[in-house]
């Protein structure tokens, strides 16, 4: 039954092979752009990502658990942007900046 | 029936202490006076009872104390500390005298501490506390337990001469600062106080225990090496001569008297001073062992005997004159300890019990003169301290002419200078001759016997001296023209002062007669030759004996002549100012009165010694600290917030780079991990 899915399935190293680039991308983006909303949407690229890479071996495996495991993922990583927009739309409020190398007071 | 709760004996007045300490302001305007001298009435009535009990008990005659002891903590090589008491004829005698003397300068206080105000409740408080080391002292039953109480005395005698600390009427040097005096007393007798516990140690290594039963027990000394016993006397010697107040350690006394003069009576009568010849007196069964200790003894009180008395010859301070007149009389006390005991050794060395018997002699004598001297030194400091209330002034200068003003101090002062010169029949007589004459007994054995000969000598002249300086202080205080504050003192001092000083002058007149009633009897030492027990008892005389001995004695006139000469030639200058002092000393400027004025210069050698010695050593250890110790601190905190300091530059505060080197990390860790599989041997 599994071996008949199998066959005709997307074989996983495509998924994966796809999930690794969306990652290296996010994490590009992360490194190099300086405008903060970009970063966050880098941020989410890499979540996805690995969402992908959840999703794929729950389907490989046949296992549900991958699945609720990406519903939960979405809905934490929704919580998080609405907080990263909101520290960011409050730094923003008193630096006039959304430059990430402007933003550097929390330090020593 | 008593005799088992000898331990309240100290206890009572450690309760005082700690009731007037914590609620003596609630206690009327005495400060908690009246509860520390129930207190101490307390102890000394217990201290009677006691005594009755255990001179009429079985313990009395064998073993001759009685002793209960607990076990306070044990070490893990097996020696006990063990804490008790120990109730003998000395512990009697001393807790007897200690506690009545106390109990009479406690009533003196409320009269002349009457000014203080809040400040009264710390001196009553203060003052418990001495009473309790005394009391402590005289019953403990083991070194440890001595040494404890010891101790307690140096604290409050610290406390008390500080009294007021940077506060002090007029003095004759900067000395007498009473916050320095304190610290004086305290560092020198604490340099006495570090020889007493090598002493301590000593004991412990060589019976392996400190309790009193063991260590002078004649079995215990026989099998212990005889040199660690020497070695173990020599530094206890040391100890005593710190808070005696001995030859090389003298000079804390007399700044001592910065303290209250009630104070001072205590320090002088009742307490601390007199826990150097209880001590002595205490340790006789080890000190006998050998005669060259008892020689050290007696020389060391031969010699403060003589200087002590020569530096009160010229003094203008009415307290310093007593100051050196105790350092003189204790010198007494240990030239008699010291000439008994080294008699007594060599009677143990030639089998000679005639020679014990007569050496038991200079123990009696100087317990005797112990509290002679404990009755008339209190009696004195008390005159002197209602004389210093009435005029206001330390400086004998500007009294003279207080006679008529102030009668009752001026005749008991009288009566306590009588018996400090060693006037017929008062009791400073009985004791001083008895002491002369001990010391040249010892002169005619062993091969030391010529010191003795000079000792006696010294004695003798120091029996003149003290006669002349006393009445020198009576003249100059009582007699003669009114001097400038004696035209404003306050007359007579109040009830409670003079009332304690009519009861002392009772008993330093009269406590020499105890000679006559069997009190060589009670407090003697003798040794059992076949054993080599030490053991109390073996008077040799009762009755009239003793006055049939005095006075068939050629010697004992030479020394009444010689004090009755003092007292004449006192009389003519400084009351009829027939002969002017000044003629001998060209008015203060001849060597020997400049010598005397300046202490033998001896605080000059205390302020060389520790100036040079001392200043050096805090200096290396001042720059081993700054340098060394503080160096390698500094070093360390330096090198900690340097590289702190470095490694901070590394937080940007930017996003970017902290996101760059999490991942660059995780990069890492991976290639380190794919390399491990790779070479452990595949994935």
């Amino acid at each position: 039954m599994r071996e008949r899915k199998v066959n005709k399935m997307i074989p996983i190293e495509f998924f994966l092979a796809f999930a690794a680039i969306l990652f290296a991308i996010g994490a590009y983006g992360v490194i190099t752009k300086t405008n903060t909303i970009i970063v966050l949407m880098c941020i989410e690229l890499m979540l996805n990502a690995a969402n992908i890479n959840f999703i794929a071996f729950s389907g490989f495996l046949g296992d549900a658990m991958g699945q609720v495991f990406v519903i939960m993922t979405i809905s934490v990583a929704a919580a998080e942007v609405a907080v990263g927009i909101a520290i960011l739309l409050n730094a923003y409020k008193i630096k006039k900046t959304t430059e990430t190398d402007s933003l550097t007071c929390m330090r020593w | 029936m008593f005799i088992e709760y000898t331990w309240l004996v100290p206890l009572i007045p450690a309760l005082c202490f700690v009731l007037v300490g914590f609620f003596g302001n609630k206690m009327g305007k005495t400060g908690g006076g009246y509860l520390a001298i129930a207190g101490v009435a307390v102890s000394c009535l217990l201290s009677v009872l006691i005594s009755y009990e255990f001179f009429t008990s079985a313990a009395y005659a064998s073993p001759g104390y009685y002793t209960e002891s607990m076990t306070w903590f044990t070490f893990p090589g097996g020696f006990e500390i063990t804490i008790g008491f120990y109730v003998d004829t000395l512990a009697c005698l001393m807790m007897m005298f200690a506690s009545f003397i106390s109990m009479l300068i406690f009533v003196y206080s409320l009269g002349y501490m009457g000014e203080e105000g809040k400040r009264k409740r710390r001196y009553f408080a203060e003052v418990a506390l001495f009473v309790t080391g005394m009391l402590g002292l005289a019953i403990s039953s083991s070194f440890i337990e001595m040494f404890i109480f010891w101790e307690i005395m140096g604290l409050c005698s610290y406390l008390l001469i500080g009294f007021w600390s940077f506060n002090h009427p007029e003095g004759d040097d900067k000395a007498d600062n009473a916050a320095s005096a304190a610290k004086k007393a305290f560092l020198v007798t604490r340099l006495g106080d570090v020889s007493l516990m090598g002493g301590l140690f000593v004991m412990l290594y060589a019976f392996g225990s400190l309790d009193y039963t063991v260590v002078f027990d004649a079995a215990n000394i026989a099998s212990v090496d005889h040199n660690l016993i020497i070695i173990a006397c020599l530094l206890i010697f040391g100890g005593v001569i710190g808070k005696s107040a001995q030859f090389p350690l003298l000079d804390w006394l007399p700044d001592a008297m910065a303290g209250p003069t009630t104070v001072s009576a205590l320090i002088h009568a009742a307490t601390m001073v007199k826990a150097g010849v209880y001590l002595v007196a205490r340790c006789f069964p080890i000190f006998c062992e050998a005669s060259s200790v008892m020689l050290l003894v007696a020389v060391i009180g031969g010699v403060t005997m003589f200087f002590a008395a020569t530096m009160a010859m010229n003094n203008m301070n009415i307290k310093k004159v007593l100051a050196y007149s105790t350092l003189s009389q204790l010198g007494y006390m240990f030239l008699a300890l010291g000439a008994g005991g080294y008699m007594i050794a060599i009677g143990i060395e030639t089998g000679d019990t005639a020679l014990i018997a007569a050496g038991s002699l200079g123990y009696t004598a100087g317990c005797l003169h112990m509290v002679n001297h404990a009755f008339f030194k209190a009696l004195l400091f008390l005159c002197s301290g209602s004389v210093i209330h009435s005029t206001g002034t330390e400086d004998m200068r500007e009294m003279g002419g207080l006679g008529p003003k102030m009668k009752v101090t001026s005749i008991t002062m009288l009566i306590g200078s009588l018996s400090i010169a060693g006037f017929p029949f008062f009791a400073g007589f009985f004791s001083k001759d008895l002491i002369i004459e001990q010391a040249l007994h010892a002169a005619d054995y062993g091969t030391a016997g010529w010191i003795f000969i000079v000792l006696w000598a010294l004695a003798i002249i120091t029996a003149f001296m003290t006669a002349f300086y006393m009445f020198r202080m009576w003249y100059m205080t009582f007699r003669g023209p009114e001097g400038p504050k004696t035209q404003h003192c306050h007359g007579e001092s109040p009830k409670s002062m003079t009332v304690p000083l009519m009861v002392l002058s009772i008993f330093a007149f009269g406590f020499g007669f105890v000679l006559l009633f069997g009190f060589d009897g009670l407090l003697s030492i003798n040794v059992d030759l076949a054993t080599g027990q030490f053991f109390v008892g073996g008077g040799h005389a009762e009755g009239l004996e003793y006055l049939v001995e005095f006075f068939t004695n050629p010697w004992t006139y030479l020394t009444i002549v010689l004090v009755i000469a003092a007292i004449i030639i006192a009389k003519f200058m400084y009351d009829k100012r027939k002969i002017n002092p000044g003629k001998f000393n060209k008015n203060g400027t001849s060597w020997l009165y400049r010598a005397l004025a300046s202490r033998w210069w001896f605080p000059e050698l205390y302020n060389q010694v520790s100036w040079k010695l001392g200043y050096g050593v805090a200096r290396g250890v001042d720059y081993v600290d700054r340098n060394i110790v503080d160096g390698a601190v500094n070093g360390l905190s330096n090198a900690v917030v340097g590289s702190g300091d470095i490694l901070s530059k590394a937080q940007t505060g930017n996003v970017r780079n902290y996101a760059a080197v999490v991942l660059g990390g995780i990069v890492v860790l991976f290639v380190v991990i794919l390399a491990l599989f790779y070479f452990m041997g595949g994935l």
